[in-house]
């Protein structure tokens, strides 16, 4: 099988994905939007161990990526829970608008 | 005994530390009762010590004093019948000064002051009294000085007071001058200062030096005692309050020159030259002062010559060799001259500080108790027969005459005059101030002096009249002084003159005074008394023969001069230089204290500190931006924390 993709090449996806993943998060005001590039890193993070199994051959890191997908997801639903809620507390989606952490 | 001497010392000098520390704290009564008891005290110690010592001499030491290789001295004391007798009538006599102060200076402000002196002007006279080493005798002897010095110019708010206690100072102090160099010599030749040792081993010195140290003695004693040349100053010392006259000026100090000399007197019998010269100082002071004490107008200043004549007495007995009548004298003259100084301060003080007889009159009726105690007192200081003075007048005027030596008999004769003078000078006054006149003073110009001040001196009275008792010439109670002086070296109980002789002295005493007493009487109590015009004559006797102003001519006015010229020509140019010289010096420090202050204090450290604490201040407020509260912010923070940290363990992997 030569034709198997560089392990360094599906790395560095990664890394772009997951980097991406965080700029998403840091530097939007959203919170759907910060929500997005959460679940974009954890698929990125996916990505990296489908690739880490396919080098060494073992199916562990495939079963990683299942649990992580689960464990996205009601993530995902929990915390879309949370932003209705807030939505509905304070009638806006802006991340600066929650100052109480402030003192 | 030691106890008793060291109390009849130490009691007068506690009086004064007592009032001195705490006497500012004491009701006036307390003040004037701790002093009175130190001096009756020390009067109870000397009768006590005179009782046990039972005419022998004791010697005491009380503690080393100081030393510096050879030269030793201690505090100790030799207690002779001579210093027993001085030591009473000094004890004596200043107890009713003090009582009679108590009630003289109770109006005066400065009432602790004035008995802090007198307390200690007593511990020093005692001091001079008993000392044994001679330079213990010369701490007295400076005790009384200052002190002399302090109670003269008490009231120093008026210069001219200040100005008498100076001039007492400044003249006793020349005389100290001839007791140092004594002292010197006495090492020099002794290797010791006690009086006893000295006396013991006199006879072993040449005659040069025991008449240098006769002489030098005589000069030391000149100064206490206002003989001439230094006379000048016991006039202006009646600048001091009343009591400070009859106790210093008549009773103790001026005759400590006089006690110094009795107490040497071994040394001074091996030198006839310088017997002669004592003798005759003070026959011719005796003279100048008579003549003095007739022409003056203050009361005081007609005691206080009377004072220097009468010293001179005792010098010229001391000349004569007769310590006995030398002493005898000293008693006498402490009992009369005391007591005329106190009762003429009650007149003083009843005529509101009027001193001139002349603005007197008519007192005999309005204070007859000072009258009668002064009549007791002039009565005694002449001589009068039979009473007082007489006795011991009479007994230095033998002296003089069987002494060998044609000059004795001119001093005696120089005696004589002075003792026809003394009658007629005191009874001028006593009749001029006392007797009934029609221009004198009236009863409303009288002001109330306690009766205490009158017969607390009737003691003194009784014993101004009565002590011719002490040493009669004949009969009962013959020489009684004299024999209990008998052990003192030096003294001759007896004369041993003729009996006609003794009889003719006698006589002649006793008819120059009462030739003297009715001249006095027709000369001033018949007549109207007027004033004398101070010109002439009467202005020669008046001013001392001038003596004050030759000594302003030869010794102030040059030394003022001299102080002016060092002053304006030297003195103040150089002060002007100094300072300028002193700026120009001063110019590169003040340059390079600037240069410290301005650059290296201000701008280096304070500068510096302040910029640091800026640059924190900035540092913090960028920190405090992190805490915005805005979530972004937190996320970013949170994902470059979780770089960094599994960047570094990426990179330290293989280090596990």
């Amino acid at each position: 099988m030569n034709s198997l993709v560089p392990y360094s090449h599906t790395l560095v996806l990664a890394g772009g994905l997951f980097f991406l993943g965080a700029a998403c998060t840091a530097a939007r005001r959203s919170l759907v939007m910060i929500l997005i590039g959460v679940e974009v890193m954890l698929n990125a993070a996916g990505l990296a161990l489908v690739a880490a199994s396919l080098r060494w051959q073992q199916l562990d890191g495939q079963a990683l990526v299942i649990f992580i997908m689960c464990v996205a997801a009601a993530e995902v639903a929990v915390g879309l829970a949370l932003i209705v809620h807030c939505q509905r507390r304070t009638g806006s989606l802006d991340a600066d608008r929650y100052r109480l952490l402030k003192d | 005994m030691e106890t008793v001497l060291l109390l009849l010392l130490l009691l007068p000098l506690g009086g004064f530390v007592i009032n001195a520390l705490w006497g500012r704290f004491l009701p006036r009564r307390a003040v004037a009762g701790v002093a009175c008891a130190a001096v009756l005290g020390a009067l109870v110690c000397a009768a006590t010590a005179l009782i046990l010592a039972a005419d022998r001499a004791h010697d005491f030491t009380f503690f080393q004093w100081f030393g510096a290789g050879e030269f030793a001295t201690a505090m100790n004391v030799h207690y002779d019948p001579l210093a027993a007798i001085m030591a009473l009538m000094v004890t004596f006599v200043a107890s009713i000064i003090h009582l009679y102060s108590a009630a003289f200076m109770r109006d005066d402000p400065d009432y602790v002051r004035f008995f802090c002196y007198l307390n200690l002007f007593v511990f020093a006279m005692l001091v001079i009294t008993t000392a044994d080493s001679l330079v213990f005798v010369y701490l007295g002897w400076e005790g009384v000085g200052f002190c002399s010095y302090a109670l003269i110019g008490f009231w120093y708010q008026d210069e001219a007071n200040a100005n008498a206690g100076r001039k007492a100072f400044i003249c006793t102090r020349v005389g100290d001058i001839a007791f140092g160099v004594a002292l010197g010599l006495f090492f020099a030749r002794f290797g010791n200062f006690s009086i006893t040792y000295i006396n013991s081993h006199a006879a072993g010195l040449s005659p040069t030096l025991a008449t240098l140290l006769a002489l030098l003695l005589l000069g030391a004693a000149l100064g206490k005692s206002a003989q001439l040349p230094l006379t000048v100053w016991l006039p202006d010392a009646m600048a001091g309050p009343t009591p400070v006259s009859a106790l210093i000026h008549a009773a103790t100090m001026v005759t400590a020159g006089t006690y110094l000399l009795m107490r040497l007197f071994p040394l001074i019998l091996l030198s006839p030259p310088a017997m002669l010269i004592i003798a005759g100082v003070g026959s011719i002071t005796a003279l100048y002062a008579a003549f003095a004490a007739l022409a003056q107008w203050d009361i005081k200043k007609m005691l206080a010559y009377s004072t220097i004549s009468q010293v001179g007495y005792m010098f010229l007995a001391v000349g004569a060799g007769d310590i006995v009548g030398g002493l005898f004298h000293l008693v006498s003259h402490a009992f009369f001259k005391s007591l005329l100084f106190l009762a003429a301060g009650i007149v003083i003080q009843a005529l509101a500080e009027e001193h001139n007889i002349f603005r007197m009159g008519s007192l005999r009726r309005l204070l007859p108790g000072a009258y009668w105690l002064f009549l007791a007192g002039a009565i005694s200081l002449s001589a009068f027969p039979m009473l007082g003075g007489f006795f011991s007048k009479d007994r230095i005027l033998l002296a003089t005459f069987i002494h060998p030596g044609g000059a004795y008999l001119i001093f005696w004769l120089l005696g004589l005059a002075a003792a026809f003078l003394t009658p007629l000078y005191t009874f001028r006054v006593f009749f001029v101030a006392f007797p009934e006149r029609p221009d004198g003073r009236r009863a409303a110009e009288i002001h109330v002096t306690p009766r205490f001040m009158a017969w607390i001196l009737w003691p003194l009275a009784v014993c101004a009249l009565g002590d011719g008792l002490l040493n009669l010439p004949g009969g009962f109670g013959k020489d009684f002084l004299g024999y209990y002086l008998a052990s003192v070296p030096g003294a001759r109980p007896e004369l041993g003159a003729a009996a006609a002789t003794e009889w003719a002295m006698g006589l002649l005493s006793a008819a120059t005074v009462l030739a003297s007493m009715t001249l006095a009487y027709f000369l001033y109590r018949r007549r109207p008394a007027r004033e004398p015009a101070l010109t002439g004559f009467w202005g020669l006797l008046f001013s001392g023969f001038y003596l004050d102003r030759l000594y302003g001519r030869i010794f102030v006015q040059p030394y003022q001069t001299a102080a002016r010229f060092l002053w304006r020509r030297i003195d103040d140019p150089y002060d002007r230089g100094l300072v300028r010289g002193a700026r120009a010096i001063f110019r590169p420090y003040r340059a390079m204290a600037a240069f410290f202050w301005v650059k290296i204090d201000e701008v280096f450290l304070d500068d510096g500190v302040v910029w640091a604490a800026g640059g924190l201040e900035t540092l913090s407020r960028r920190l405090g931006r992190w805490t915005s509260g805005r979530l972004s912010t937190y996320l970013k923070m949170l994902l470059l924390g979780l770089t960094i940290l599994f960047g570094a363990l990426a990179l330290t992997w293989h280090l596990r």
